[in-house]
């Protein structure tokens, strides 16, 4: 007599999978914004040593990037 | 309001007998600011300063230098007379000179003794175990002395090349100090190098090490004391003094400057011609100020203002009290140009809303409006007023929405959805429901319960706040280039958006989609008339520009999860109200403070700089371009002085 075939389905938690989704959508972009700003800001600032009143446009085009950011938080509101 | 003030630009003219008159009263005024003249073939020649000016300088070259000894600081002080400071200018100046002359030649000799003393000490502390007076280190006719670092005792070495020799180890400090005959010497140099021999100076003093090192000790403590006492002389005349130095270093700058003047004004042989700006409301003032100064030798005109002058006049603000603070914003980006709109007072409603709007919590609104005032009432600075004003304004918005998300430092006022709120039998009310995601509209909002409207929202309030943009845009171009130029440049994004908003229309039914997209065409084709190229590879920014304004819900959500996370670490995973309380209870108050004065300060800079960026890139990206330069009268604002 062979033995009664049986089976589990495993299953992830789909909460779970959300919550990971999320969370790499934070935290891929914020290395995304990082990377990108990490240039524009040591330039901004080598610029703000030379002409302390460029501090508004340093300022201006180091915050650029970090629409990625806020979109990447964005998705993850809508996901979880 | 929404321009800088309208400017004249004038031309004074009279003799140069009365050009001393003119600049003294033109410096009193302070309300024409001096357009630099430039010497080119038109026969006028740069004016030459004023003959009192090689003595000023010196006494202002005096008053610096001693300000700078003595360490005066810029305080806020009484004012004095200028007239009484100015007759005992000379009398005081040198007293003073000479008694701080002495002081600080005292100082660098006792300076200099210290640093004396202490290279000697330097030299010192090798010898310091080994118990010989340093004069048995010198005058040998038939010895030699080695006296060194080495890196270890060289004595089983030296006992194998001769037997008539002196030496002395200090294992501590690795130093050996070796008396041998001088025929040895080589051999002992050589057997020396294999440890590494590192040759000593020997101080050039006399008596054992460790006496001497007392004595140098005694004496430097007795220099530091002086050097104190010297200290203390220096700061007791800066307190008599500062005053003075202050005052007398203002009065001189004032007249620096005025005797400096005629570096900047074209003059001929016999007359002076003073070039220059003021607001066109003060043209009147000028011409009483001139004309009674001069008993009306002087000859003001008025000029017409040419294209060219349009890029150089210096830029007035004009704006009501009230949203002045924020001209600090505007110059943080640019001055506006003088046919340009001036947004400050557009900024002023914007920038305390979306703030407010990311913020929203009582708790954080009220701590930083009592920070603000606190700052703003103990420090005098004007640089810092005005940014508090701006925070106050902020503050305030954020108080107003704090009321509307019910919120306190990330606590919930009112209960929802069977959680309880902060204050007991207060429950969140249903007002409707919202179209987007099943979610629905109460009081107060809860944010976290209403993401997806709120987000839908916040791109609304983007598509508003960049539509003014390009409306303004489209005046400021209109000014500038003409109303073609206007239309095309600007008024073909409204035309897209328009075109686009008819295409959805059409998707939903409403009309033929084919409406849409013609009127779309149509903006796209001004769009490349009027930008070029540029037009159409900006054109996917409409979308990112007005998404971008979703960061007002999801920086605000980020600053509320921070908060309520605090919360729940501090009364529920360290210590639950309600239990015993205990040691554990002080921790979970410590843990709350802190992460509340970590959050508070994330809540300036994070909303702060978000909705700062929404007005620089977003908003100003639209219609501003700036580089004004700043109208800077001559004259000066006097602190420490005061004429009577």
């Amino acid at each position: 007599m062979a033995e009664p075939v049986t089976s589990t389905i495993t299953m992830m938690d789909p909460a779970g999978l959300q919550a990971i989704g999320a969370g790499l959508a934070v935290g891929l972009t914020g290395l995304a914004s990082g990377i990108a700003e990490k240039d524009i800001g040591s330039a901004a600032i080598g610029a703000m040593a030379e002409n302390e009143s460029l501090f508004g446009k340093g300022l201006i085009l180091t915050v650029i990037p970090e629409t990625i950011v806020i979109f990447g938080l964005v998705v993850a509101l809508l996901i979880s | 309001m929404l321009e800088p003030k309208q400017m004249t630009r004038a031309v004074i003219v009279g003799h140069k007998d009365i050009l001393e008159e003119t600049v003294d009263a033109l410096h009193k005024a302070s309300l024409f600011q001096i357009e630099d003249y430039i010497e080119d073939d038109s026969g006028l020649k740069i004016g030459r300063p004023f003959e009192n000016i090689s003595e000023i300088s010196k006494k202002l070259i005096k008053i610096r230098s001693i300000g700078s000894l003595l360490g005066v600081k810029e305080v806020a002080a009484r004012r004095q007379d200028a007239s009484t400071i100015l007759s005992e200018l000379d009398t005081k100046l040198n007293e003073l000179d000479s008694e701080v002359s002495v002081l600080a030649e005292k100082k660098d000799t006792l300076e200099a003794e210290l640093k004396e003393t202490e290279s000697l000490r330097k030299e010192l502390l090798p010898f310091i175990n080994i118990d010989l007076d340093l004069d048995l280190y010198r005058g040998y006719e038939s010895l030699a002395v080695f006296a060194g670092h080495v890196q270890e005792n060289v004595e089983p070495a030296i006992s194998k090349i001769t037997s008539s020799y002196e030496l002395f180890y200090d294992p501590k400090a690795s130093v050996v100090v070796l008396f041998v005959a001088k025929e040895k010497s080589e051999e002992v140099s050589s057997a020396l190098a294999n440890v590494q021999f590192k040759e000593l100076r020997v101080p050039d003093v006399s008596g054992v090490p460790s006496g001497i090192l007392a004595d140098i000790e005694k004496k430097e403590a007795d220099i530091v004391a002086r050097i104190r006492s010297t200290d203390a002389d220096i700061e007791s005349l800066n307190l008599k003094y500062a005053d003075f130095i202050l005052a007398s270093n203002e009065l001189l700058s004032i007249e620096t400057e005025k005797s400096e003047a005629p570096l900047r004004i074209a003059t001929t042989e016999s007359t002076f011609v003073i070039d220059g700006w003021m607001p066109t409301v003060r043209y009147s003032e000028l011409e009483q100020v001139v004309s009674s100064a001069t008993n009306g030798r002087a000859f003001v005109s008025g000029q017409e203002m040419t294209k060219d002058d349009e890029d150089r006049v210096p830029i007035e603000y004009d704006n009501p009290k009230a949203s002045a603070p924020f001209q600090e914003i505007m110059d943080l980006y640019a001055r506006p140009k003088y046919k340009e709109i001036d947004p400050t007072t557009l900024i002023f409603i914007s920038f305390p809303l979306f703030y407010g709007m990311i913020l929203g919590d009582i708790g954080y609104a009220l701590i930083l409006l009592t920070l603000a005032f606190g700052i703003k009432k103990f420090v005098s600075s004007d640089a810092i007023k005005p940014l508090m004003n701006i925070l106050i304004y902020c503050q305030i918005s954020t108080l107003i929405f704090g009321i509307l998300y019910g919120e306190i430092l990330g606590f919930p006022l009112a209960g929802y959805h069977g959680e309880p709120g902060l204050i007991a039998g207060f429950e969140t009310i249903d007002l409707f429901a919202s179209p987007i995601g099943g979610e629905m509209f109460t009081y107060p909002i809860h944010r976290t319960h209403l993401v997806m409207t709120l987000i839908v929202l916040t791109a609304l309030i983007g598509v508003i706040h960049i539509n003014i943009g390009y409306v303004l845009g489209f005046i400021n171009e209109n000014r500038k280039h003409g109303f073609t130029a206007a239309l095309l440049e600007k008024g073909s994004w409204i035309v897209v958006e328009l075109g686009i908003l008819l295409a959805v229309l059409g998707y939903v039914g409403m009309l033929p989609v084919a409406v849409g997209v013609i009127v779309f065409l149509i903006g796209f084709i001004m769009l490349v008339k009027g930008e070029g190229i540029k037009g159409p590879i900006e054109l996917p920014a409409l979308l990112s520009n007005s998404l971008s304004y979703t960061r007002i819900i999801a920086v605000g959500l980020s600053s509320i999860y921070i908060a309520s996370t605090v919360n729940l670490i501090a009364f529920e995973m360290i210590w639950e109200p309600g239990t015993a309380i205990g040691g554990m209870t002080i921790f979970a108050i410590v843990v709350f403070l802190f992460g509340h004065a970590l959050n508070t300060v994330l809540s300036i800079i994070a909303p702060g700089l978000h909705a700062l960026r929404l007005q620089y890139v977003e908003f100003f990206g639209k219609f501003y371009e700036g580089g004004g330069r700043k109208y800077d009268p001559f004259g000066y604002i006097r602190k420490y002085t005061e004429e009577k």
